[in-house]
């Protein structure tokens, strides 16, 4: 019986021992940080249920470095991206961090899209004096624990789920009507972090009340018993903050209770894709979403981001986390270019007082590290989305602590 | 109210019969090897991602998706009962977790290797939804229920009437005698896995169109709940695994309704537990069968 409970423990156990294996043979002469280049990290759940988001992450960063390298490097220096698998568990991804700092001796690491293994990172950067840039995660409190709140050597490039949920919920009342919600979340530090901050700003809006609360594993597929407790409790939304993969199950799920057109989702898990879309267009009309970014942004950066990344990876459309990883390189390479220096230490110096121009509008940091940048509220109108407005929101930090 | 626990029972049978589907095949092998099969959720995803690739390469149509999607994953059956099963007669248990452990992570990496690590959609299926009363759902999950009650009834038949079901009661009591008796020992248990991994194959493909996307690991949990039924079900009892199948599903469905989805999961664990610690020879008989 012990081989049972032992199961995962020791498949993943010997994945890890072969890919540090792998790594020793493969880079161990060559870890020295190259004269003419700067390693760069990226640590992204490469294999398991988001390996999507991995995937996306690194080509878009791939491409940013590209670019970078072709018109001259940065300051001279080719930029050499090295990459970690954390499969968005948190014990592989500090295995794979832990990998990166002592063997591939990367001074910049970008990581991890899941906001759980990106918490379990933040310490291991602060010991080794590794500047961490994170691109995709979205649980608050990575940046209330950054800059005075602590860790001085991460930085977050991304947009808080506390702005996104105060914008969502703003939105869902004010302009949707609704005032019954349930809540169907991806359980993790993304999905529960979200719903916290949901509801420290549900009793500004009077009547607004949530009716049920339900956290789904991340394999998770069979929807159908609490999208029938749902059906029942007569909600008028659900607040989804999820993964991208499990909101087509649910949209479909959603269908067949019959519950399109008469609840509508609202939250965050990638509901503007075609594909996503596609998988029940009933049930996602009227969806709204708080997003980081969507192709749809009219900038004329944006733009030809998207063109460029088609041209370079066969007609592929690029999600947010390919977006975001772009951007981040582009910002540590304007960050270095402002410091004249590719040291990490320069860099994170440079990034506290930087104004960076991004493809959707400036960015900067505030004294938490946190960068106040413009997100995208959109809704789904006729199978399409449709942006609403741009938000760029700070985060009243002292407020949130009472 | 009391439509919400008919309702849920409904959603838990539809569960159940896809656990129950899964764990027919591995309380069977069971039965012929006595090796637990850790790699039979693997096969479960190798009969959806058959399916899905027949449907979005060849273009063919779902319902012929089902029967090719079983042929495919049948043919990969045949050569790992040769090289692999039938070697595990008569080895310590042992053999058989490892080799059955090693399959299923060869299986899972090689589907990752050659259709990438992230989510496909598995477009196609039954999905229209049929009004039941005051609640719906897609034709699709009656099919899999039907498909599941005469997977059993066959499977009850061959047990009981014909002479490889014969000949898989006798090897599952005796080896010795059964090699005394002339019985291919090893025919019976190439033929046993391939019935167990033709039905864990048939339920990925009938679950894909609900379950929406597929991906190499998604077998994984499937095995560890498919444990949780043989158990409750008795090692090698068929009949018993699909009442088990049933129960679980119904159990979960509940909790998920009336607690939380969160708590979902812990179900099956729960119930392995339980019965491990006072009724490891399963709920239906009264002494262990092995």
């Amino acid at each position: 019986m012990s081989h049972f409970s032992l199961m995962q423990p020791s498949r993943s156990k010997t994945l890890v021992t072969f890919a540090a294996l792998c790594s020793v043979l493969a880079f161990g002469e060559a870890a020295a940080q190259p004269a003419d280049g700067l390693k760069i990290g990226i640590i992204a759940p490469m294999s398991g249920p988001n390996a999507r988001y991995g995937a996306f992450a690194n080509k878009g960063a791939a491409l940013a470095a590209k670019e970078i390298n072709d018109a001259g490097g940065l300051l001279g220096k080719k930029i050499e991206l090295v990459s970690g698998d954390s499969q968005c568990v948190p014990a592989e991804g500090v295995a794979a961090t832990q990998r990166m700092i002592s063997l591939d001796k990367t001074p910049i690491i970008i990581g991890d899209v899941c906001s759980s293994v990106t918490l379990a990172m933040q310490p291991m950067v602060e010991e080794s004096k590794v500047l961490l840039v994170n691109a995709a995660s979205s649980n608050p409190d990575i940046t209330y624990k950054a800059g005075v709140g602590g860790f001085k050597w991460t930085f977050r490039n991304y947009s808080t789920d506390e702005v996104r949920a105060a914008t969502v919920l703003e939105y869902s009342v004010k302009s949707k009507g609704f005032k019954k919600f349930a809540v169907l979340s991806v359980d993790s530090d993304y999905g529960r972090g979200a719903i916290k901050f949901t509801k420290r700003y549900l009793p500004k809006y009077e009547g607004a009340e949530i009716l049920s609360e339900d956290y789904y594993k991340d394999s998770e597929a069979d929807f159908r018993a609490v999208l029938s407790k749902i059906r029942r409790s007569g909600a008028q939304a659900i607040v989804l903050y999820g993964q991208a993969d499990t909101t087509p199950i649910i949209a479909r799920q959603m269908l067949e209770l019959g519950l399109a057109g008469k609840v509508a989702l609202v939250g965050n898990g990638e509901f503007n894709t075609k594909d996503t879309i596609a998988a029940a267009p009933k049930v996602m009309n009227g969806a709204v979403e708080a997003a980081a970014w969507l192709p749809e942004v009219p900038t004329a950066r944006s733009l030809k981001f998207v063109d460029d990344y088609k041209k370079a990876y066969g007609g592929e459309m690029p999600n947010n986390h390919a977006f975001t990883h772009y951007d981040t390189v582009q910002l540590i390479a304007a960050a270095a270019r402002q410091a004249k220096s590719v040291k990490a230490d320069d860099v994170r110096t440079a990034l506290t007082t930087i104004k960076y121009d991004g493809a959707m509008g400036p960015v900067s940091f505030d004294d938490h590290n946190q960068a106040v940048m413009p997100m995208a509220l959109i809704e789904i109108v006729d199978g399409k989305p449709v942006i609403k407005g741009m938000i760029a929101t700070r985060v009243d930090y002292a407020a949130a602590g009472k | 109210m009391s439509s919400f626990i008919f309702e849920q029972i409904v959603n838990g049978i539809i569960t159940g019969s896809m656990y129950a589907l899964v764990a027919a095949g591995m309380t069977m092998i069971f039965g012929v090897l006595r090796a637990i099969n850790f790699a039979h959720g693997e096969y479960y995803m190798l009969g959806t991602f058959a399916a899905w690739w027949v449907m979005t390469k060849l273009m063919a149509d779902y319902s012929i998706a089902i029967f090719a999607g079983v042929a495919i994953v049948c043919v990969i059956a045949v050569v790992i009962g040769r090289i692999v099963m039938q070697r595990l007669i008569g080895q310590p248990f042992q053999a058989g977790v490892l080799a059955t452990l090693g399959l299923s992570l060869i299986l899972q990496n090689v589907v990752i290797l050659a259709f990438g690590g992230g989510y496909k959609v598995f477009n196609g299926g039954w999905i229209e939804p049929i009004e039941m009363g005051d609640f719906g759902m897609s034709q699709q999950r009656i099919v899999l229920v039907v498909v599941t009650l005469a997977v059993f009834a066959g499977l009850e038949w061959m047990v009981r009437s014909t002479r490889l079901g014969r000949s898989i009661r006798a090897v599952s009591q005796n080896i010795e005698c059964c090699q005394v008796n002339g019985i291919d020992v090893e025919q019976v248990v190439r033929r046993t896995f391939l019935i167990g991994v033709g039905i864990a194959a048939l339920s990925g493909i009938l679950t894909g169109p609900i379950n929406v996307s597929i991906y190499g690991g998604m077998g994984e949990s499937i095995t560890l709940k498919t444990f949780a039924v043989i158990v409750m079900g008795g090692m090698g009892n068929v009949r018993g695994t699909l009442i088990a199948g049933f129960l679980l599903g119904i159990v979960e469905s509940l909790v998920a309704g009336y607690i939380g989805l969160q708590y979902r999961d812990s179900v099956g664990f729960i119930a392995l537990l339980l019965m491990l610690m006072f009724r490891p020879h399963g709920l239906f008989s009264s002494k262990a069968r092995f």
